[in-house]
Protein backbone atom coordinates (compact mmCIF):
# COMPACT_ATOMS: atom_id res chain seq x y z
CA UNK A 1 0.00 0.00 0.00
CA UNK A 2 2.74 2.17 1.01
CA UNK A 3 4.78 1.45 -2.35
CA UNK A 4 1.51 2.06 -4.34
CA UNK A 5 1.59 5.57 -2.41
CA UNK A 6 4.73 6.15 -2.64
CA UNK A 7 4.77 5.23 -6.91
CA UNK A 8 1.95 7.75 -6.83
CA UNK A 9 3.57 10.67 -4.89
CA UNK A 10 6.83 10.72 -7.51
CA UNK A 11 4.62 9.81 -10.67
CA UNK A 12 2.82 13.27 -9.32
CA UNK A 13 6.54 14.61 -8.80
CA UNK A 14 7.32 14.39 -12.33
CA UNK A 15 4.15 15.54 -13.53
CA UNK A 16 5.14 18.69 -11.49
CA UNK A 17 7.83 19.25 -13.29
CA UNK A 18 6.36 20.98 -16.54
CA UNK A 19 7.44 23.56 -18.88
CA UNK A 20 5.87 27.29 -16.69
CA UNK A 21 7.40 25.12 -13.79
CA UNK A 22 10.92 25.15 -15.21
CA UNK A 23 10.50 28.71 -16.36
CA UNK A 24 10.02 30.03 -12.81
CA UNK A 25 13.02 31.32 -12.13
CA UNK A 26 12.63 29.86 -7.83
CA UNK A 27 11.94 26.30 -9.69
CA UNK A 28 14.59 26.57 -12.38
CA UNK A 29 17.44 27.42 -8.76
CA UNK A 30 16.12 24.54 -6.90
CA UNK A 31 16.82 22.15 -9.63
CA UNK A 32 19.92 23.34 -10.45
CA UNK A 33 20.73 22.82 -6.98
CA UNK A 34 19.80 19.64 -6.72
CA UNK A 35 21.36 18.95 -9.69
CA UNK A 36 24.93 20.40 -8.21
CA UNK A 37 24.45 18.78 -4.70
CA UNK A 38 24.90 15.53 -6.86
CA UNK A 39 27.74 16.55 -8.83
CA UNK A 40 29.01 18.23 -5.49
CA UNK A 41 28.84 14.41 -4.05
CA UNK A 42 30.40 13.36 -6.97
CA UNK A 43 33.54 15.25 -6.64
CA UNK A 44 34.33 14.14 -3.35
CA UNK A 45 34.72 10.36 -4.98
CA UNK A 46 37.22 10.67 -7.34
CA UNK A 47 39.54 7.87 -8.74
CA UNK A 48 43.06 7.29 -7.15
CA UNK A 49 45.35 8.48 -9.41
CA UNK A 50 42.78 11.37 -10.55
CA UNK A 51 43.43 12.95 -6.92
CA UNK A 52 46.82 12.36 -7.50
CA UNK A 53 47.36 13.86 -10.74
CA UNK A 54 45.34 16.85 -9.37
CA UNK A 55 47.44 16.71 -6.41
CA UNK A 56 51.12 16.73 -8.10
CA UNK A 57 49.44 20.08 -10.72
CA UNK A 58 48.74 21.89 -8.26
CA UNK A 59 52.13 21.23 -6.21
CA UNK A 60 53.92 22.04 -9.50
CA UNK A 61 51.92 25.36 -9.83
CA UNK A 62 52.57 26.19 -6.10
CA UNK A 63 56.02 25.39 -6.65
CA UNK A 64 56.70 27.63 -9.57
CA UNK A 65 54.77 30.23 -8.16
CA UNK A 66 57.07 30.14 -4.67
CA UNK A 67 60.04 29.85 -6.78
CA UNK A 68 58.56 32.97 -8.84
CA UNK A 69 58.67 34.63 -5.88
CA UNK A 70 62.00 33.74 -4.52
CA UNK A 71 63.55 35.56 -7.54
CA UNK A 72 61.61 38.49 -7.26
CA UNK A 73 62.20 38.95 -3.66
CA UNK A 74 66.18 37.96 -4.67
CA UNK A 75 66.10 40.67 -6.90
CA UNK A 76 64.14 43.29 -4.54
CA UNK A 77 67.24 42.74 -1.87
CA UNK A 78 69.63 43.81 -4.73
CA UNK A 79 68.17 46.75 -5.48
CA UNK A 80 67.31 47.06 -1.57
CA UNK A 81 71.26 47.26 -1.26
CA UNK A 82 72.61 49.58 -4.40
CA UNK A 83 70.02 52.00 -2.41
CA UNK A 84 71.73 51.60 0.48
CA UNK A 85 75.40 51.69 -1.19
CA UNK A 86 74.15 54.72 -3.01
CA UNK A 87 73.02 56.62 -0.11
CA UNK A 88 76.45 55.74 2.17
CA UNK A 89 77.98 56.69 -1.45
CA UNK A 90 76.08 59.88 -2.38
CA UNK A 91 78.93 61.84 -3.42
CA UNK A 92 81.00 59.24 -5.06
CA UNK A 93 77.63 58.48 -6.90
CA UNK A 94 77.01 61.94 -7.73
CA UNK A 95 80.50 62.66 -9.13
CA UNK A 96 79.76 60.04 -11.52
CA UNK A 97 76.61 61.16 -11.99
CA UNK A 98 78.31 64.73 -12.80
CA UNK A 99 81.28 63.29 -14.35
CA UNK A 100 78.84 61.67 -17.03
CA UNK A 101 77.15 65.40 -17.76
CA UNK A 102 80.16 66.91 -17.85
CA UNK A 103 81.75 64.16 -20.45
CA UNK A 104 78.76 64.93 -22.12
CA UNK A 105 78.62 68.55 -22.31
CA UNK A 106 82.48 68.48 -23.33
CA UNK A 107 81.77 66.18 -26.23
CA UNK A 108 79.43 68.36 -27.54
CA UNK A 109 81.63 71.37 -27.22
CA UNK A 110 84.11 69.82 -28.94
CA UNK A 111 82.36 69.01 -31.58
CA UNK A 112 80.54 72.56 -32.06
CA UNK A 113 84.54 74.16 -31.74
CA UNK A 114 85.68 71.26 -34.56
CA UNK A 115 82.37 72.16 -36.68
CA UNK A 116 83.08 76.03 -36.75
CA UNK A 117 87.29 75.29 -37.14
CA UNK A 118 86.30 73.60 -40.22
CA UNK A 119 83.93 76.06 -41.50
CA UNK A 120 86.51 78.95 -40.96
CA UNK A 121 89.43 77.51 -42.56
CA UNK A 122 87.49 76.73 -45.63
CA UNK A 123 86.11 80.30 -45.61
CA UNK A 124 89.36 81.81 -45.49
CA UNK A 125 91.06 79.53 -47.64
CA UNK A 126 88.02 80.77 -50.37
CA UNK A 127 89.18 84.45 -49.95
CA UNK A 128 92.67 83.73 -50.50
CA UNK A 129 92.55 81.51 -53.33
CA UNK A 130 89.98 84.22 -55.04
CA UNK A 131 92.52 87.17 -53.77
CA UNK A 132 95.06 84.87 -55.73
CA UNK A 133 93.43 84.90 -59.06
CA UNK A 134 92.26 88.52 -58.52
CA UNK A 135 95.88 89.62 -58.36
CA UNK A 136 97.22 87.14 -61.06
CA UNK A 137 95.00 87.67 -63.57
CA UNK A 138 95.44 90.31 -66.88
CA UNK A 139 92.68 91.90 -65.89
CA UNK A 140 92.77 94.68 -63.14
CA UNK A 141 90.37 93.92 -60.21
CA UNK A 142 88.94 97.77 -60.45
CA UNK A 143 87.23 96.13 -63.91
CA UNK A 144 85.36 93.78 -62.17
CA UNK A 145 83.35 96.64 -60.05
CA UNK A 146 82.80 97.76 -63.19
CA UNK A 147 79.07 97.54 -64.80
CA UNK A 148 79.82 98.84 -68.03
CA UNK A 149 82.53 96.09 -68.07
CA UNK A 150 80.10 93.48 -68.66
CA UNK A 151 78.28 95.07 -71.28
CA UNK A 152 81.41 95.95 -72.98
CA UNK A 153 82.90 92.04 -73.15
CA UNK A 154 79.26 90.64 -74.33
CA UNK A 155 79.41 93.63 -77.12
CA UNK A 156 83.02 91.94 -78.39
CA UNK B 1 50.29 39.66 -4.45
CA UNK B 2 49.29 36.05 -3.67
CA UNK B 3 51.06 33.77 -1.27
CA UNK B 4 52.01 29.92 -2.67
CA UNK B 5 50.09 28.92 0.57
CA UNK B 6 47.01 30.86 -0.92
CA UNK B 7 47.56 29.70 -4.40
CA UNK B 8 47.29 25.95 -3.14
CA UNK B 9 44.37 26.55 -0.87
CA UNK B 10 42.39 27.83 -3.94
CA UNK B 11 43.36 25.39 -6.29
CA UNK B 12 42.55 22.69 -4.04
CA UNK B 13 38.94 23.74 -3.29
CA UNK B 14 38.46 24.19 -7.17
CA UNK B 15 40.24 21.51 -8.86
CA UNK B 16 38.39 18.68 -8.24
CA UNK B 17 35.02 20.75 -9.87
CA UNK B 18 37.00 21.93 -12.54
CA UNK B 19 38.53 18.56 -13.25
CA UNK B 20 34.85 16.61 -13.48
CA UNK B 21 33.46 20.23 -15.24
CA UNK B 22 36.40 19.60 -17.98
CA UNK B 23 35.15 16.19 -18.28
CA UNK B 24 32.29 16.63 -18.71
CA UNK B 25 33.15 19.04 -21.38
CA UNK B 26 35.67 17.29 -23.29
CA UNK B 27 34.29 13.44 -22.71
CA UNK B 28 38.38 12.47 -21.89
CA UNK B 29 39.21 12.14 -18.10
CA UNK B 30 43.06 12.08 -18.87
CA UNK B 31 42.55 15.14 -21.65
CA UNK B 32 40.93 16.14 -18.75
CA UNK B 33 43.85 16.57 -16.41
CA UNK B 34 45.97 17.83 -18.77
CA UNK B 35 43.58 20.81 -19.23
CA UNK B 36 42.72 21.34 -15.86
CA UNK B 37 47.11 21.07 -14.98
CA UNK B 38 47.25 23.46 -17.69
CA UNK B 39 45.55 26.00 -16.04
CA UNK B 40 46.76 25.80 -13.19
CA UNK B 41 50.47 26.43 -14.39
CA UNK B 42 48.94 29.25 -16.29
CA UNK B 43 47.43 30.91 -13.17
CA UNK B 44 50.67 30.41 -11.20
CA UNK B 45 52.68 32.12 -14.17
CA UNK B 46 50.44 34.64 -15.33
CA UNK B 47 48.58 35.83 -12.63
CA UNK B 48 50.38 34.44 -9.88
CA UNK B 49 50.72 38.65 -8.47
CA UNK B 50 47.57 38.79 -8.53
CA UNK B 51 45.39 39.00 -5.38
CA UNK B 52 43.67 35.55 -4.21
CA UNK B 53 40.16 37.08 -4.45
CA UNK B 54 40.84 37.43 -8.02
CA UNK B 55 41.66 33.91 -8.15
CA UNK B 56 38.13 32.21 -9.27
CA UNK B 57 37.23 34.38 -12.37
CA UNK B 58 40.70 34.09 -13.94
CA UNK B 59 41.14 30.46 -12.85
CA UNK B 60 37.63 29.79 -14.37
CA UNK B 61 38.38 32.16 -17.76
CA UNK B 62 41.86 29.73 -18.02
CA UNK B 63 39.73 26.70 -18.24
CA UNK B 64 37.62 27.99 -20.47
CA UNK B 65 40.03 29.20 -22.95
CA UNK B 66 42.31 25.99 -22.23
CA UNK B 67 39.40 23.80 -23.19
CA UNK B 68 39.02 26.09 -26.00
CA UNK B 69 42.56 25.56 -27.40
CA UNK B 70 41.91 21.96 -26.71
CA UNK B 71 38.60 21.65 -29.21
CA UNK B 72 40.77 23.79 -31.93
CA UNK B 73 43.88 21.05 -31.39
CA UNK B 74 41.00 18.34 -31.78
CA UNK B 75 39.07 19.29 -34.44
CA UNK B 76 42.56 20.01 -36.49
CA UNK B 77 43.37 16.45 -35.51
CA UNK B 78 40.28 14.81 -36.56
CA UNK B 79 40.68 16.17 -39.72
CA UNK B 80 44.00 14.63 -40.30
CA UNK B 81 42.66 11.30 -38.55
CA UNK B 82 39.73 10.92 -40.86
CA UNK B 83 41.70 11.93 -43.88
CA UNK B 84 44.24 9.08 -43.02
CA UNK B 85 42.36 6.73 -42.23
CA UNK B 86 40.11 7.04 -45.54
CA UNK B 87 43.01 5.42 -47.02
CA UNK B 88 43.49 3.11 -44.58
CA UNK B 89 41.46 0.14 -42.51
CA UNK B 90 39.30 0.60 -39.87
CA UNK B 91 41.15 0.62 -36.15
CA UNK B 92 40.40 -0.98 -33.37
CA UNK B 93 41.16 1.70 -31.16
CA UNK B 94 38.46 4.19 -32.56
CA UNK B 95 35.25 2.19 -31.58
CA UNK B 96 33.36 4.01 -29.18
CA UNK B 97 34.26 4.18 -25.39
CA UNK B 98 32.22 1.64 -23.20
CA UNK B 99 30.74 3.67 -20.83
CA UNK B 100 31.34 0.61 -17.92
CA UNK B 101 34.89 1.26 -18.17
CA UNK B 102 34.05 4.81 -16.66
CA UNK B 103 31.37 3.30 -13.67
CA UNK B 104 33.39 4.41 -10.64
CA UNK B 105 31.73 2.33 -8.04
CA UNK B 106 33.92 3.10 -5.42
CA UNK B 107 31.94 4.68 -3.13
CA UNK B 108 31.82 2.65 0.66
CA UNK B 109 29.35 5.43 2.48
CA UNK B 110 26.39 3.77 2.35
CA UNK B 111 24.35 0.03 1.43
CA UNK B 112 25.24 -1.43 -1.58
CA UNK B 113 21.47 0.08 -2.59
CA UNK B 114 21.87 3.28 -2.16
CA UNK B 115 24.93 3.58 -3.89
CA UNK B 116 23.69 1.95 -6.90
CA UNK B 117 20.79 4.27 -6.91
CA UNK B 118 23.05 7.20 -6.20
CA UNK B 119 25.71 6.02 -8.62
CA UNK B 120 22.75 5.73 -11.35
CA UNK B 121 21.63 8.95 -10.49
CA UNK B 122 24.69 11.13 -10.83
CA UNK B 123 25.49 9.40 -14.03
CA UNK B 124 22.51 10.30 -15.21
CA UNK B 125 22.80 13.77 -14.39
CA UNK B 126 26.56 13.04 -15.82
CA UNK B 127 25.63 12.37 -19.37
CA UNK B 128 22.83 14.91 -19.42
CA UNK B 129 25.70 17.28 -19.02
CA UNK B 130 27.45 15.94 -21.27
CA UNK B 131 24.52 15.94 -23.71
CA UNK B 132 23.86 19.59 -23.10
CA UNK B 133 25.06 22.40 -26.17
CA UNK B 134 28.58 23.66 -24.79
CA UNK B 135 27.68 27.51 -24.48
CA UNK B 136 24.24 26.12 -22.07
CA UNK B 137 26.90 23.49 -20.05
CA UNK B 138 29.29 26.39 -19.52
CA UNK B 139 26.82 28.77 -18.40
CA UNK B 140 25.17 26.19 -15.93
CA UNK B 141 28.46 25.30 -14.20
CA UNK B 142 29.65 28.36 -13.92
CA UNK B 143 26.48 29.82 -12.82
CA UNK B 144 25.09 27.37 -10.30
CA UNK B 145 28.23 24.84 -9.55
CA UNK B 146 30.88 27.71 -9.29
CA UNK B 147 28.34 30.03 -7.88
CA UNK B 148 29.24 32.93 -9.86
CA UNK B 149 26.94 35.67 -10.24
CA UNK B 150 25.42 36.90 -13.72
CA UNK B 151 27.53 39.38 -14.50
CA UNK B 152 30.89 37.27 -13.59
CA UNK B 153 29.77 34.22 -15.96
CA UNK B 154 28.86 36.59 -18.55
CA UNK B 155 32.32 38.10 -18.34
CA UNK B 156 34.19 34.72 -18.48
CA UNK B 157 31.45 33.32 -21.09
CA UNK B 158 32.29 36.07 -23.31
CA UNK B 159 28.41 37.41 -23.33
CA UNK B 160 25.54 39.51 -22.37
CA UNK B 161 23.97 39.10 -19.01
CA UNK B 162 20.88 38.39 -20.77
CA UNK B 163 22.65 35.29 -22.69
CA UNK B 164 23.82 33.82 -19.33
CA UNK B 165 20.08 33.89 -17.94
CA UNK B 166 19.31 32.18 -21.47
CA UNK B 167 21.43 29.81 -21.42
CA UNK B 168 21.23 29.03 -17.49
CA UNK B 169 17.36 28.69 -18.11
CA UNK B 170 17.57 26.08 -21.17
CA UNK B 171 20.34 24.45 -19.50
CA UNK B 172 17.77 23.71 -16.47
CA UNK B 173 15.34 23.08 -18.27
CA UNK B 174 16.98 20.81 -20.90
CA UNK B 175 18.49 18.80 -17.71
CA UNK B 176 15.06 18.40 -16.09
CA UNK B 177 13.71 17.09 -19.04
CA UNK B 178 16.25 14.63 -19.80
CA UNK B 179 16.01 13.51 -15.90
CA UNK B 180 12.55 13.09 -16.10
CA UNK B 181 12.61 11.41 -19.64
CA UNK B 182 14.99 8.68 -17.62
CA UNK B 183 13.30 7.99 -15.14
CA UNK B 184 13.36 10.91 -12.14
CA UNK B 185 10.89 9.23 -9.77
CA UNK B 186 13.37 6.10 -9.43
CA UNK B 187 16.26 8.36 -8.76
CA UNK B 188 15.15 10.66 -6.38
CA UNK B 189 15.63 13.23 -7.60
CA UNK B 190 12.15 14.58 -7.57
CA UNK B 191 12.12 14.09 -4.31
CA UNK B 192 15.43 16.19 -3.54
CA UNK B 193 14.01 18.69 -5.65
CA UNK B 194 10.44 18.75 -4.09
CA UNK B 195 11.70 18.37 -0.66
CA UNK B 196 13.00 21.78 -1.07
CA UNK B 197 9.63 23.92 -1.25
Amino acid sequence: MNMHKDNMTNQNDINLIDDDMISDPVMEAQIAQSITDFLNNRVQHLKPEQEQRLSAARNAAVDYLAEQQAQYSTANRIAGHGNVLHWFGQHVGNNIEQHRFASTALLLVVMLVTFFAVQQFGFNNNLENSDAFLLASDLPPEAYADKGFDAWIESN
Amino acid sequence: MATPKELSDFLATVERRAFKQTAYAVRDDHAALDIVQDAMMKLAEKYGDRPPTEFPMLFQRILQNTMRDFWRRQKVRNMWTSLLSSFGGNDADSEDRDPLETIDVGDDSDEPSIQLARNQTIQLIEHALEKLPARQREAFVLRYWEEMDVAETAEIMGCSDGSVKTHCSRAVHALALELKKQGLDKLGLSNAIFDRK
